[in-house]
């Protein structure tokens, strides 16, 4: 019988893969299921008392805001800059060195509108940890950064197997059944079986893709360090050995930001990496831009533009494989249809959690059908 | 399995996964009317869900 010793093949596969990746999967749909709504609970806790100005109100310069940020902060540096384009909000991060673990870095919030500082934030090491970054951090790396990131990377990629030896498995099984059977009355192993196999089966392709894109995302440090190792660094050889400039010699922050705004026709700025910052480059600005439509706004443009002269240097071009990482951000967190999808998001995680705790149910109760079933025949060999 | 047979046990579930994959994509590339067909494709395996696991 070859295809029961090929069904058995992908049982197999379908236990281990599962068994191994449950516990961290049950936590990955608990603890992601607030993060659905991230942005509500966002906006929920949020303490800051915008000044109410009328909607097209011009944008305040962000040179000033530096200023402001460099008078108090004197021996420190301006590590990067956040334009939001959700709230009317500029954050000035500093730092007291280089370093992008520094326990000392922390932000400066400015309103966009005024330039006004509304926020001097105490460092990362002094703020105090909200209940929603140990969620996420929980998610996305066990709270240990990138060997976390990695780890939950390879879950993910045993989930994957375990939905697909999952897929192989629903065919065999259903021959005799139609679709959405669910046996209630013979035992709660049975019941239990049945609604895996259906819960399993009508998300296998919702649980494939946000388990594809969550993998995807796992890989987001290690990707953008291979950009750094190649493109980039391609892209700065021809700088090797010019001087690097001060804080004090940097060209004007906001015609850095005009300049590639200029040449990036319908893009939006949405962050300014400061010369020296490793995630960048130590000659330039690096400014990155996103698109205004649904879908270009999840595609990121980065623009170089010279630290000391501020002339424009490049418009950079994405590999592929970045662009794949960003496409695969919206897909995970199902942040990008509306409230009604979100909700959709959450309906299909709680399913996911059914199907896992089922599957582990499964696993125990039938080890418990066949330990009993060995006790009977030996019980009744020594009669 | 005797294509009846593989007609019969994946014809529900094959046209899940598509309706999926279309919502995941309408709700990513396009807006307004594209939204609510993503949230309407995608409300259908729940509401098969539903329907099976608590019917009498």
């Amino acid at each position: 019988m070859a295809a029961l010793k090929s069904i058995k093949r992908w049982f197999w596969w379908h236990r281990w893969s599962s068994l191994i990746c449950t516990v961290f999967l049950l936590m990955l749909c608990l603890t992601g299921l607030p993060l659905i709504f991230a942005d509500e609970i966002q906006q929920a806790m949020n303490t800051t008392r915008y000044e109410d100005l009328p909607k097209d109100a011009p944008k305040a310069n962000i040179d000033l805001m530096v200023k402001q940020a460099r008078a108090r902060y004197p021996k420190e540096v301006v590590t990067f800059i956040f334009i939001d384009d959700d709230e009317p909000q500029v954050r000035v991060n500093m730092s007291p060195s280089w370093k992008p673990t520094d326990p000392g870095r922390h932000a400066l919030q400015f309103d966009s509108r005024t330039g006004k500082l509304l926020n001097d934030e105490p460092s990362v090491a002094k703020k105090k940890l909200l209940w929603t970054d140990i969620i996420f951090s929980l998610h996305r790396d066990l709270l240990v950064d990138l060997p976390g990131e990695l780890f939950l990377g390879l879950m993910g990629v045993l989930f994957v197997i375990s939905i697909i030896s999952g897929i192989v498995l629903y065919g065999p099984f259903m021959k005799k059944l139609d679709f959405g059977t669910v046996r209630k009355e013979r035992s709660r192993r049975l019941k239990w079986l049945d609604l895996h196999n259906l819960l399993g089966i009508a998300t296998a392709v919702w649980l494939l893709v946000v388990g594809l894109t969550g993998v995807m995302n796992e890989l987001s440090t290690p990707l953008f360090g291979i950009w750094q190792m190649t493109d980039v660094k391609t892209m700065l050889t021809k700088y090797k050995g010019t001087p690097i400039a001060s804080q004090d010699e940097l060209s004007s922050v906001q015609a850095a930001y005009n300049t590639a705004m200029k040449a990036t026709p319908g893009m939006t700025g949405t962050s300014i990496v400061y010369p020296g910052w490793p995630f960048g480059s130590p000659y330039h600005y690096l400014i990155w831009t996103k698109g205004n439509q649904a879908f270009s706004s999840r595609l990121f443009t980065p623009v170089l533009v010279n630290g000391r002269s501020g002339e424009l240097t490049t418009v950079v071009k994405m590999p592929v494989y970045l662009r794949a990482l960003e496409v695969s951000r919206p897909l995970h967190f199902g942040d990008y249809g509306g409230m009604p999808l979100k909700v959709i998001w959450a309906l299909f995680d709680l399913v996911a959690i059914v199907v896992l705790v089922s599957g582990v149910y499964l696993w125990i109760v039938r080890r418990k059908f066949y330990t009993e079933y060995f006790k009977q025949i030996e019980a009744e060999a020594a009669l | 399995m005797t294509t009846s047979t593989f007609k019969k046990v994946w014809r529900i579930p094959l046209l899940l996964g598509i309706l999926t994959l279309f919502g995941l994509l309408a709700a990513l590339l396009g807006t307004g009317t594209w939204y609510g067909l993503a949230w309407v494709a995608m409300a259908i395996p729940l509401v098969l869900i539903i329907y099976h696991t608590f019917k009498k």
